[in-house]
């Protein structure tokens, strides 16, 4: 266990460099002045190249790179080359945002994909199993940015329910916290809700089919409790692999939902960094990112190792 | 045996999907109990400001928030694009329009307590020549001194006359700060306004709450909230939800009409300061012969541009000048009416007739919309437009702005009075014309009598001599819900002025 553990730390350190410096390269490569973006049109070349070396754009490109790299792994994220603020507190503000996003689109993708997958696997063969799988493609098919368009116009314009965007931190307003995450989650949970019945529905299917169902079922217990005893914990395993998959693809998703309900969640202001070519701050965000990524996928192998006695003896 | 178990199974999911229902239905909706009229507003903007320090930091979106709501200077500009007296009561020039003799307002304070007096006014125009980077510290290059004559007199002495200079000093140059309230500007503005700044998160919102000691009439709403958004329709979505009251300048023009036909909301047009401006780089090898630039004036239909790129809404102006200056001329809109076949001579006059030329546009919706119709216009006159869409503002900036390396764009130009700047040889349009920039510089420096009168002659030679293709003015279009009063319909300024709103 701590063999592994070590391994995952030495392929988290390995993959957070990579990735920065992979972003650094690409950064470097793309048009565009911070310092001028910082002054706008009424500033004079010399103003500019004055500002460049106010925020160190003039020093090599390696030396950049090691500055942040450095102040990064104690934990200062530098200063904005735009703003010129501190990067650390907004990074935090709109991770901790995306975080409750991508948790609350989670629990919802599993509170609609469980139950939802459960009775396509044994309404199966009926004509409303049909309609139900049906149901679950169209869920598949439609991009969370288009789902989110469509609740803002029935939810938040037409009905006048739930608010239309924006962000309220719940140690403010709690009620109104639950109100602005209603509708993205759904947007952001829906496909992944979609995506996630499906396995459960042909996880569900495998396991009907064991043996020890099939012994279950001989000591007499109903296939209701034969499923919830015995059948659902192994057909959990393969559904949380795809779940600890689907969490990246939450975040870029994010991104998206993000924008359409103008929620200043990591997604956006990676955004706007990068259209203002604010570089230590878009290599922050990425880096937070990466590790996020990283620490999730971390936690669903252990999730594994709970849910299965078997992967507890293999590691 | 198997039917019940199924049905358990069913109502238990049924179960679960009613539960998570019913907190989505407990949750909606929120209710407003106190009984008083409603002070609060809450407007939504499209660009955010980085930080809150327009010392530094160049943008349109800084000054918006704060200028005339969290800092005043000593005058500002009314709605029609007058200057009016703020924190100078009333102010003297001398004969030879060298010396301001300003009277201050008395009992006037800063929102952290400190008085603002004539030293204030030294200490604030003095700091911009050497500590402002951003938003025209040249603009006060005319000042050659600045001195406290009493506490409540300023005199402020210039090395040559300058109409201009005043108007300048309604902006964000002019503004007025105290010594101990600048140590965090980017964060903690301190100002005389009807406003101080109670939180600020950059890229969601900025919240204003009147202040309590505010010299002034007070305003009539107490709390406001500018909220920030990356889309438009997520904007348009908010207004027609009920999340925002107002929206100042949109973008979205064909949402106008939706918006006319609904009785819970007014639609208020007025004029903006944004050209929206065909350039051409009069210093490259295509546009360099002003026939050429001239044949681009008669083969371009601008009613039709406007038609598409702002569903007509906008006015025609022919110059970079818009109504709410003094100089506006409306004839300049009709120098060049829609002439192909005017176009088309004077390409083969100039021995142009099969030009092709790189049109590098910002990605900005009304540029790419409005540069598919120049294209196709240019293309009927024998004009190949090869178009480029650039990042903006990053690469757009460096490219077209800084490098001069283009032959036509399509911006808008959105800072108030800027055209002397865009005749300026360095400027990026490459105008190169020493007799206007002459004329400019008389016309700063001459009686105010005949100021006006030669703005306009230079206004004019820039357009007869074509320095670019001034498409139309953006309409300053303002949406709002049917019960707000005093909105402003105009943007003279950059300032988005609240003190006039009520219910």
């Amino acid at each position: 266990m701590v063999l592994v553990i070590l391994r995952r730390i030495g392929i988290f350190a390995t993959t957070g460099i990579v990735a920065s410096i992979v972003t650094f390269l690409l950064l470097a490569i793309l048009p565009g002045n911070a310092a001028r973006i910082a002054l706008g049109v009424q500033a004079t070349e010399a103003d500019v190249a004055a500002q460049a070396t106010a925020i160190g754009l003039d020093r090599p490109a390696v030396v950049r790179y090691l500055d942040w790299i450095g102040h990064v792994l104690v934990g200062d994220f530098g200063t904005s080359a735009v703003s010129r603020q501190p990067i650390g507190p907004d990074i935090a503000d709109a991770l901790g945002i995306t975080v409750i996003l991508v948790l609350a689109s989670v629990v919802l993708a599993l509170l609609f994909a469980i139950p939802f997958g459960i009775l396509t696997a044994i309404r199966q063969r009926g004509p409303d199993g049909a309609i139900f799988s049906s149901i679950s493609q169209i869920g598949v098919a439609v991009p969370g940015f288009l789902a989110g368009l469509l609740l803002v116009t029935v939810f938040a314009v037409t009905l006048r329910w739930l608010p239309a965007g924006g962000w309220v931190d719940p140690a403010d307003d709690f009620s109104g916290f639950i109100e602005h995450l209603i509708l993205p989650a759904i947007a952001l949970g829906s496909v992944q809700g979609a995506v996630l019945s499906r396995y459960v529905r042909s996880a569900v299917l495998d396991v009907m089919r064991d043996d020890f169902m099939r012994t279950a079922r001989a000591k007499g217990l109903g296939t209701a409790r034969a499923l919830f005893r015995h059948g659902l914990r192994n057909a959990a395993v393969p559904v949380m692999t795809v779940l600890g998959l689907q969490i990246a693809t939450l975040l870029i998703g994010a991104v998206v939902i993000e924008r359409v309900f103008s929620i200043p969640g990591l997604g956006s202001l990676l955004l706007d960094k990068v259209a203002l070519r604010d570089l230590p701050a878009v290599q922050g965000i990425v880096l937070v990112l990466v590790v996020f990524v990283l620490v999730l996928n971390f936690l669903v192998d252990l999730a594994f190792t709970v849910i299965d006695p078997r992967l507890r003896s293999e590691s | 045996m198997r039917a019940p178990t199924r049905r358990t199974i069913l109502a238990s999911i049924t179960g679960t999907l009613i539960a998570s229902l019913a907190l989505v239905g407990c949750s909606a909706g929120t209710a407003s109990t106190d009984g008083g009229p409603d002070t609060t507003l809450t407007v939504g903007l499209l660009a955010t400001p980085g930080n809150l320090d327009y010392t530094t930091t160049a943008g349109a979106a800084i000054p918006q928030a704060l200028l005339y709501n969290v800092y005043e200077g000593l005058v500002k500009l009314d709605n029609e694009g007058t200057v009016i007296p703020l924190l100078a009561e009333s102010w003297t020039v001398s004969d030879d329009g060298l010396v301001y003799d300003f009277v201050l307002n008395e009992g006037v304070t800063f929102s952290d307590g400190s008085p603002f007096t004539a030293d204030s006014v030294k200490f604030s125009l003095e700091r911009v020549k050497d500590n402002w980077t951003a938003n025209g510290p040249a603009y006060l290059d005319p000042i050659a001194g600045i001195e406290a004559v009493t506490d409540t007199q300023a005199r402020i002495t210039l090395s040559t006359p300058s109409n201009g200079w005043l108007f300048n000093m309604t902006g964000p140059v002019g503004t007025m700060f105290t010594e101990a309230g600048i140590s965090d500007l980017a964060t903690a503005p301190v100002g005389t306004g009807p406003y101080t700044v109670s939180s600020f998160k950059t890229g969601d919102s900025l919240v204003l709450a009147a202040n309590a000691d505010y010299w002034g009439a007070a305003p009539y709403l107490t709390d406001v909230t500018l909220r920030y958004f990356t889309d438009a329709t997520a904007q348009t979505n908010a207004l027609l939800s009920g999340d925002i009251n107002l929206i100042s300048g949109i973008s979205q023009f064909q949402l106008v009409d939706q918006f006319k036909s609904d009785a819970d909301y007014q639609v208020l047009e007025g004029a903006s300061t944004g050209e929206v401006t065909l350039s051409m780089n009069n210093a490259s090898d295509a546009f360099s012969d002003v026939r050429v630039r001239q044949a681009v004036m008669y083969a371009i239909d601008r009613q039709a541009v406007m038609d598409t790129v702002s569903s007509g809404y906008g006015l025609l102006i022919g110059s970079m000048v818009p109504p709410t200056d003094p100089w506006y001329d409306a004839s300049l809109a009709d120098l060049y009416p829609f002439d192909p076949a005017r176009a088309i001579a004077l390409l083969a006059e100039a021995g142009m007739s099969d030009l092709t030329v790189a049109f590098k546009i910002p990605n900005l919706p009304y540029a790419v919309a409005g540069a598919q119709v120049v294209k196709a216009q240019l293309a009927d006159v024998g004009i190949t437009a090869e178009v480029t869409p650039l990042e903006f503002p990053a690469v757009w900036l460096d490219e077209v702005f800084a490098d001069h390396d283009y032959d036509l764009s399509l911006i808008m130009h959105s800072e108030p009075r800027d055209v002397s700047v865009f005749a300026a040889a360095s400027y990026y349009a490459g105008y190169d014309s020493p007799a206007v920039m002459a004329k400019f510089a008389q016309a700063d420096a001459a009686d105010p009598a005949v100021y006006v009168e030669l703005m306009k002659e230079a206004t004019r030679t820039m357009a007869e001599e074509a320095s670019a293709n001034w498409l139309y003015l953006q309409p300053a279009i303002s949406l709002a819900d049917a019960d707000l009063r005093g909105v402003p319909k105009n943007t003279p300024s950059l300032a988005l002025d609240l003190s006039t709103i009520a219910r």
